[in-house]
């Protein structure tokens, strides 16, 4: 109990500790760069789960996929999505080396999860005529996919691509802290020397980078929905902003 | 022009984080792959080695859900123009809530066993602050969305703003709440399973403990039975879910 009424104090404490941030050590120990870091690795992780999520996000979607192939895809997203970058880290770390390659190997790996599962709910909310146009004169089914499916569900997962990413920018800063690159290792060494100003500088430094680019991230995706909504039909505009609004929160106009 | 500004970006970012596609295949042929086999389920299914952490890491994520959404209810009404008292009160807490929600869920958890000492304390207090944050983003954006026309006729009535905005907006908003409230707990779980990795509780802190022996048969026993638990859980709050709202 004492603990309990004691903790506001202490954590106050601590952030009472951490005001002036020491920018000019930070610098001095190359933070800047760790934060930006910690953004490569969220970006090439994102990219590797886009590269691998969307060609399994076709052989899961219920309208295009067989089931025999659908249930293993779906099961296997969900698997992925159940085991956190953090732990994929830990596995991974072993094997390739500490260092950056490996959270980013991390979060691609865990990406695959969710950017598959949204993805396939976008593949299987598409207009089916198209997919019927290329099935009548007698397309692959892979053509069907490429000139059927793929233009109508692209802008939709491109938003979802970066939505993830803003999401991977957090994941990657954490991921450090276990030694899989970015400036997760700055805030922990720091905290362990309790060297609470640079603490602060390296919280601000992360905080700005984050909120930079969640604002640049949803300008970006508001962008492209509003682009693929303009030149087709109200009821399809209509299904790709649901889509959007369901997945990321955003109201599309 | 866009196009060749993100060509060029991934380069660099692919030199820098050291990306390898050969990693790829050669994992494959990795000797360590040996230490993930067989798992040991007499050593996982221990009470003592396992199971109480387990217990422990659900108990973190209820507490902190039951916390963080508790005070995210008032705070969201806070930050919504529909239902703030004033501007002040609205710019004030969503500027608070962007910075919160701005920290990763870990860095507020090492922060707090800095602050707290290390345990299923500090965790607790993370992951209530974390959802706290979550939840208040989710929530205000469905009372944004709400009918104003019950709280124009409240206020019409001449009623004051807390009566108003009960009356008025919650008992509109209230399912989505506990939908947000069940998905929160859901992200909980997930985040609580990471906590002991940064030494704030839970069923983290085995896997930590045998990563750090290089038992990794434990390690994949262990994450084996979460991820069988996670799945459970999720299946029973998405199914909660769809019917509530």
């Amino acid at each position: 109990m004492d603990r309990l009424l004691g903790a506001p104090g202490d954590a106050w404490d601590v952030f009472r500790r951490m005001v002036p941030p020491a920018f000019g050590e930070a610098v001095d120990r190359g933070v800047p760069g760790k934060v930006l870091e910690s953004v490569h690795i969220a970006w090439i992780g994102t990219l590797i789960g886009a590269v691998l999520s969307l060609p399994l996000a076709f052989l899961a979607a219920g309208n295009v996929a067989p089931v025999w192939i659908r249930t293993p895809v779906r099961q296997l997203f969900n698997v992925i999505r159940a085991v956190p970058e953090l732990i994929l880290a830990v596995i991974l770390i072993p094997i390739t080396g500490l260092g950056p390659w490996a959270g980013a190997l991390a979060i691609g790996v865990h990406s695959v999860g969710t950017l598959g599962k949204w993805a396939t709910e976008a593949i299987e909310g598409v207009d089916p005529g198209p997919l019927e146009a290329v099935a009548a004169t007698g397309g692959r089914w892979v053509s069907g996919m490429r000139w059927g499916v793929l233009p109508q569900v692209l802008p939709v997962v491109t938003s979802q691509w970066l939505f993830r990413f803003e999401i991977n920018v957090r994941a990657s800063a954490v991921l450090g802290m276990i030694g899989a690159g970015g400036v997760g290792s700055e805030l922990v060494s720091q905290l362990v020397f309790r060297n609470f100003p640079a603490v602060g500088a390296v919280l601000a430094m992360t905080i700005v980078v984050v909120l930079a680019i969640d604002t640049a991230s949803a300008a970006v995706r508001r962008r492209i929905i509003r682009g693929a909504v303009s030149g087709v039909d109200e009821g399809e505009a209509d299904r790709n902003a649901a889509v959007l609004t369901d997945l990321t929160g955003i109201r599309t106009p | 022009m866009a196009a060749v500004l993100v060509v060029a970006y991934t380069l660099v970012a692919g030199r820098t984080v050291g990306f390898d596609l050969s990693t790829f295949w050669q994992v494959w042929s990795n000797p360590l792959w040996e230490k993930f086999w067989p798992i040991p389920w007499g050593w996982v299914l221990d009470r003592h080695n396992v199971l109480d952490p387990l217990v422990e890491t659900f108990q973190i994520a209820i507490v902190s859900t039951l916390i963080g959404c508790g005070l995210a209810l008032p705070l969201a009404f806070a930050m919504s123009p529909l239902t703030a008292p004033n501007r002040v009160v609205l710019v004030v807490s969503r500027s608070i809530m962007n910075v919160v929600r701005a920290v990763p869920d870990l860095f507020w958890a090492k922060l707090l066993v800095t602050a707290v000492g290390i345990g299923a304390f500090a965790g607790s207090w993370a992951l209530s602050v974390f959802s706290l944050a979550v939840m208040v983003k989710l929530f205000s954006e469905t009372v944004d969305g709400a009918d104003p026309r019950p709280l124009e006729a409240a206020r019409a009535a001449g009623g004051r703003h807390m009566p108003v905005v009960r009356t008025g907006v919650l008992p509109t908003v209230l399912p989505e709440y506990v939908a947000y409230g069940l998905y929160v707990f859901e992200l909980n779980i997930r985040a609580s399973v990471v906590l002991g990795l940064v030494g704030a509780g839970g069923i983290g802190r085995v896997v930590e403990a045998q990563r750090q022996y290089f038992r990794f048969d434990r390690v994949l026993g262990v994450l084996v039975l979460v991820f069988v638990v996670v799945f459970v859980i999720e299946q029973v709050s998405m199914a909660v879910r769809k019917r509530l709202v």
